[in-house]
């Protein structure tokens, strides 16, 4: 390689060095910084609604969709491009979408009607929430604080029990603790776990304590059992109805004792609705189950990768928060309880879930979401 | 300006460059004052008063750590590639590491200010950044954080379409390097590595020699000296003791059984990497692939490798000359050659 190109190589690394030390220095910024930027984000929310008041009163006196392309579809539009500004959702949002597109462009450029202002339907957020292609959270810039790891089952209830007699519930300790202290270490983000010892506590119970301490994200750890005992499966859920009869029979399994009364779960059904939270549970499990599956199948080179799947568990749906349950791996496979019963393993596993987590807290911006559904049919989880 | 008090400027502004490999087994420091040190990372704090009394000082390192274990709350603070736990005590050994690895450079008379561009493994850039800076806040001037496989790749000036394969105790980092600084995408992280080979070594013989007495640090001292794939370069025999009596113990099997245990995860990841690579490039990368770290000291690995990643074109595997101090010593060449603009005081 000639010199002068070297030099130019070695200069625009060295630059780039500098810029990536930089952006560390600025992710810990001095405790008065902390405050001010803590103060900044709280203020966010309110900010941003004043602003869009700001802007719709401003916008309909403006043509819509300036730059339409004659025949193309506005939605479509938007769902191709990923880096979708947020002055065309606005453009979304002060538009009567039900007209036809080819209607508008034989009206061409001519001011639509404009929308009178209307503080209550600022609040509605149905048209924002149609351009499913855009992350939520970066549009209203939102971060995350507090993580919630939540080991599943304890005390009396064991959850599935390997042949040797490892049981799911301290397996599933072992590795959310030593997930907790992974993530304690990139000294960004609170950390809190469900339990953090043998202690039995309900789905009810879990629920409340992630919302009453305001998580920014749940993750509730399981270990499978199948009847199949060579078979070893890793998967994550998030709330959805069921895709599969085995889907469902496992919601079942995991819900048994979820003290939830139905009064409160139709409030709790309403936010099903919740596009925010279910895009980025979507992308949360699918940056875990990516990490996990492609690390474990290094342990276990017959791991099946079971995917993303949809799933109604009541943990999921009760957490206001983003929220995944990540069945980990299969117990009833002896290899595998001998594997989860050493320390060694556990922590290879709190590491890949750390990687799928940390991959998706530095996914910022705005982009396509990609959730996936996979519906293959491995088996039913035995009682 | 007088001379005096030019000389005195001078000195003020005097600066230690130093490049740091802080590995999970090992770490170097390179100095530009040419002194260049390693440690083993092990860090021991005296149990209590009387192991105090008896270590004669208040942190131990290395070598002299593991032979006090017994009176010592040992670390090894980078285990598995990130800083172990998160508590306090292991954040608190990267310090004393760093700290010592600089006093071992710097003669006590030199109060110059220390610069230092740290490399680290991969997995630790990626979750232990700002936790390393605060570690180094206190003993230097000015930092740079850097993984270990690029501090490698721009030692040996391997910048672009290149690959360098950093086989350490904890993990094996992979990184392709393609004219700029690597990102996430263009790095992997493997477990399996030096560690994971003491493990199955000792599974091994615990296996097939039930009755002999050892330890895992013997089961290290055995594979750093004998390790290798494929065939075999003579029978592997050491002296293992049985119920006290020191007995000759073929191991030959096992080493290799044991070092071979690694090679598929190190095929796939790198034929995985590079898959994801420009096709334009990807004939060029399998072409200048660099082994570093402790784990490239394997015999027959590059042979091994070339052959299995030879299957998908012509490959050529080069072995770092120093794999103690390739990455300490490519930390210091950016240290030497970072602009003065981009140090800034921590």
């Amino acid at each position: 390689m000639a010199n002068a190109e070297t030099r130019k190589l070695k200069s625009a690394i060295l630059q780039g060095v500098y810029e990536e030390n930089l952006k560390i220095a600025e992710r810990a910024p001095s405790p008065s910084r902390r405050r001010f930027r803590r103060y900044c984000r709280r203020a966010r929310i309110p900010v941003f609604l004043l602003l869009l008041a700001a802007v719709a009163l401003v916008l309909p006196r403006f043509p819509p969709f300036p730059e339409q392309r004659p025949g193309a579809e506005p939605a479509a539009v938007a769902a191709q491009d990923p880096l979708l500004p947020w002055s065309s959702i606005l453009a979304n949002y002060t538009t009567p979408l039900a007209l036809p597109p080819a209607e508008r462009m034989i009206r061409g450029p001519a001011p639509l009607p404009a929308v009178p202002f209307d503080a209550g339907r600022l609040l509605d957020y149905d048209l924002l929430l149609n351009s499913r292609s855009v992350r939520l959270s970066s549009v209203f810039g939102l971060g995350i604080k507090t993580i919630v790891i939540d080991p599943g089952h304890g005390g009396k209830d064991p959850g599935a029990i390997g042949s040797r007699g490892t049981r799911e519930k301290d397996i599933v300790l072992a590795i959310g603790l030593r997930l907790r202290d992974l993530l304690l270490q990139n000294g960004r983000y609170r950390v809190l776990m469900t339990r953090d010892d043998d202690s039995f506590l309900s789905l009810a119970d879990r629920v409340r304590f992630a919302n009453r301490q305001q998580a920014d994200l749940f993750i509730s750890l399981h270990i499978n059992a199948l009847p199949q005992k060579e078979s070893n499966v890793t998967e994550t859920f998030y709330f959805g109805p069921p895709s599969d009869l085995y889907t469902l029979r496992l919601a079942e399994q995991e819900n048994r004792g979820s003290e939830i009364k139905t009064g409160d779960f139709r409030n709790m059904i309403k936010k099903i609705g919740d596009m925010l939270k279910e895009q980025e549970s979507a992308t949360l499990a699918t940056t875990i189950q990516h990490s996990l599956f492609s690390n474990m199948k290094k342990y276990d080179k017959n791991i099946s990768d079971a995917g993303i799947k949809i799933a109604p568990f009541v943990v999921l749906l009760g957490v206001d928060a983003p929220s995944v349950l990540v069945e980990i791996s299969c117990i009833t496979k002896e290899e595998e309880e001998l594997s989860l019963s050493t320390p060694g393993y556990r922590d290879r596993i709190a590491l890949f879930l750390e990687e799928g987590i940390t991959r998706y807290l530095s996914q910022r911006h705005f982009q396509v979401v990609k959730g996936e559904k996979n519906d293959k049919k491995i088996g039913n989880k035995s009682g | 300006m007088t001379k005096k008090s030019a000389t005195k400027a001078a000195e003020k502004n005097k600066k230690l460059l130093v490049g740091i490999d802080l590995g999970t087994s090992r770490s170097a420091i390179s100095a530009d004052n040419g002194n260049k040190k390693w440690v083993e990372s092990y860090v021991g704090w005296p149990r209590d008063f009387i192991a105090r009394k008896v270590v004669g000082k208040p942190v131990l390192f290395g070598e002299e750590a593991v032979a006090h274990r017994l009176s010592l709350d040992i670390y090894r603070p980078l285990k598995n590639g990130v800083i172990k736990e998160g508590t306090a005590r292991d954040e608190e050994a990267v310090k004393e590491l760093i700290r010592h690895l600089l006093t071992l450079v710097r003669p006590d008379s030199d109060d110059a200010k220390v610069r230092a561009v740290v490399g680290v493994p991969a997995e630790s850039f990626k979750v232990n950044k700002v936790a390393l800076k605060k570690a180094v806040a206190e003993f230097a001037e000015s930092l740079l954080v850097v993984s270990e496989p690029f501090a490698v790749a721009y030692g040996v000036e391997a910048l672009d379409n290149a690959m360098v394969i950093d086989i350490g105790a904890g993990t094996v980092d992979f990184c392709i390097m393609h004219g700029t600084v690597p990102t996430e995408d263009d790095q992997r992280t493997v477990l399996t590595a030096g560690d994971y080979i003491d493990q199955q070594l000792e599974n091994f013989l615990r296996e097939r020699y039930p009755e002999a007495d050892f330890t895992i640090n013997m089961v290290r001292r055995f594979k750093e000296e004998y390790s290798f794939v494929g065939e075999p370069p003579s029978e592997v025999k050491v002296e293992i003791p049985v119920e006290g009596k020191s007995t000759q113990h073929d191991i030959t099997d096992e080493m290799r059984r044991a070092c071979e245990s690694i090679l598929p995860a190190i095929v796939e990841t790198t034929l995985e990497l590079i898959a994801k690579f420009d096709p334009e490039y990807q004939d060029t990368i399998r072409e200048n692939i660099i082994l570093a770290g402790g784990g490239s000291q394997i015999r027959g690995l590059a042979d091994y490798l070339e052959q299995a990643i030879g299957e998908y074109g012509p490959t050529t595997i080069k072995t770092v000359e120093d794999p103690l101090f390739s990455g300490a010593d490519g930390a210091l060449a950016l240290a030497r050659e970072m602009p003065e603009e981009y140090w800034t005081d921590l």
